[in-house]
């Protein structure tokens, strides 16, 4: 382990290095966009989805009710961000017949109206089922 | 109670999502996405970029445009992954460094560079990567040479990191997640929720990426292209394929009297293009994949570049320069290596789907050869030069 270890460590110091020799030429320009990632995960996004667990935590009690909520949103935040690209767009590139050639937000709100109907049928469809096993429980003497 | 406000400690987090049990998975399987990314990327540029000692099949036609499916869609994938495992180990940027032991001090530091290196150069390329895909740059650098160079650095700060984490992670991922029943039976209660809840939550990530590259593979995969919402392009464009750089935007005015000059080490040829209608002509299903992951393939017809050599009496087996009328821009000439110079299928195409090459799609002719980059197969041709 101690061998994998060291090897893993100067393949990746070398890696790293000839990474870093080859962006320097454009490290003035890229920087903003390389330290931006992780200020805005950990000054705002995390921080938000921490705070958007916890109220779920008090608002949703019951676990699995919670666990599809908690896919949902994650599933919704995914697709909202792989289409930032697509719904907001500097038109600085020439027109290409073909390329976001697609109604975008209708396809967004309808992906996201499916996620959202998938969750529901099976919370429902839970919610019947525990119904209907407690009911059969009371039922018995 | 009230409490003051305070910077939190990563004792404040009790969620299972955050045990080392679910970080390792997650690092596991985020590992073999940017794995897959990498070497496709790689295996890109190489072919864009050769160095001597590279080559590249011309079989399966379909190769290029599956590797580079492959780059894009393990990239999508990384995104929902690559949040998750960051939701995973946030309680850790709030370690407070050993600041009284200065041996432990800078191991703690060079660790915190190496992951913060880690961390910029991974959303650097999942971000870049997604508005490229889009072809929208709202930034001053240049995109290939960027992308290319922080995707060494995601490589290299990952392999530092597994480095420093390969004890903790072999023993995380050596635990099972489901308690044996014995284990469970003796301890009832919080352990088992707490299980049933990391396993939850590492279910609902992988199901995410899985929706993740649902939404998006239709780019590629032809089945899927009415069901991906945000499939950045579709398979439909002029004549059946999408275009990548308009005539107009190439700023592509064909001569009346243009002719394609075919020029080797001790002679020259030039065809009109009712001589090169009138050679024998070759019909193939080649697709156009692009470096950006979309592609769609078309019935291309049109005369074989190596039977149009020979025909001319010019060496084949060697590699050609394939120059455009575009005068500037990145892709206005190519260089078909060796093995595609002397393939069958590589053609010189007249038309495309039956018809004649619209202007944006390089009328009046077009280099289309098998397994190769869209970037490459250059419009508009005016020369082909046999290289030594």
């Amino acid at each position: 382990m101690r061998a994998v270890r060291l090897l893993l460590f100067v393949v990746g110091a070398a890696a790293t290095a000839y990474g870093g020799s080859l962006l320097l030429p454009q490290l003035g320009t890229a920087m903003p966009w390389l330290i931006g990632g992780p200020v805005l995960h950990d000054v705002l996004v995390a921080p938000l989805v921490g705070l958007v667990g916890l109220a779920l935590g008090r608002l949703v009690t019951n676990r699995f009710r919670r666990a599809w909520i908690v896919a949902g949103l994650m599933a919704s935040a995914t697709l909202l961000l792989i289409a930032v690209p697509l719904l907001w767009r500097p038109p600085s590139a020439p027109p290409n017949p073909g390329l976001p050639d697609r109604d975008y937000p209708l396809g967004l709100a309808v992906g996201l109206a499916v996620i959202w109907a998938a969750i529901a049928v099976v919370l429902v469809v839970a919610a019947t089922v525990d119904r209907r096993v407690a009911d059969r429980r009371t039922d018995r003497p | 109670m009230i409490r003051r406000p305070r910077v939190p400690a990563p004792e404040d987090f009790t969620a299972p999502s955050h045990s080392p049990l679910v970080t390792a998975r997650l690092g596991l399987w985020l590992g073999v996405a940017f794995g897959l990314c990498f070497g496709t990327g790689l295996l890109s540029h190489y072919i864009q970029h050769p160095p001597g000692w590279f080559t590249w099949p011309t079989r399966p036609v379909n190769l290029y445009r599956v590797t580079q499916g492959v780059h894009v869609l393990s990239g999508v994938a990384a995104i929902p992954l690559l949040l998750a495992k960051l939701w995973s180990v946030y309680p850790r940027l709030f370690v407070r460094p050993p600041v009284r032991q200065p041996i432990r001090l800078s191991a703690h530091a060079l660790e915190r560079i190496s992951v913060l290196v880690l961390v910029c150069a991974a959303f650097f390329e999942l971000v870049t990567g997604l508005f490229n895909v889009a072809q929208s740059y709202p930034w001053g650098f240049f995109f290939p040479t960027a992308h290319y160079a922080v995707a060494w650095l995601v490589v290299g700060a990952m392999l530092l990191h597994v480095a420093v984490k390969l004890p903790v992670a072999r023993a995380a991922l050596s635990t099972p997640l489901r308690r044996r029943r014995a284990v469970q039976a003796a301890t009832p209660g919080v352990d088992d929720r707490d299980s049933s809840e990391r396993r939850a939550f590492l279910r609902t990530s992988a199901g995410v990426a899985g929706i993740a590259v649902l939404a998006t593979a239709g780019v590629t995969v032809p089945w899927l292209r009415r069901v991906s919402p945000l499939a950045w392009r579709s398979a439909s464009g002029p004549q059946g394929v999408p275009i990548n750089r308009t005539a107009a935007a190439a700023r592509i005015a064909v001569p009346p009297d243009w002719r394609l000059e075919i020029v080797w080490p001790g002679g020259r040829d030039s065809l009109s293009l009712a001589d090169l209608a009138a050679l024998p002509q070759r019909t193939a299903e080649l697709p156009i994949a692009c470096v950006e992951g979309w592609s769609a393939s078309a019935h291309w017809t049109g005369v074989p570049v190596v039977a149009l050599l020979r025909r001319a009496g010019a060496p084949t087996g060697r590699p050609v320069r394939v120059t455009s009328l575009e005068t500037d821009g990145l892709y206005a000439a190519s260089t078909l290596p060796a093995v595609h110079a002397r393939d069958p299928l590589t053609l010189l195409a007249l038309r495309i789907n039956g018809e004649q090459l619209s202007p944006d799609h390089g009328y009046p002719c077009r280099l289309i050869a098998p397994s190769r980059p869209g970037v490459l197969q250059t419009k508009w041709v005016a020369r082909l030069e046999v290289l030594r």
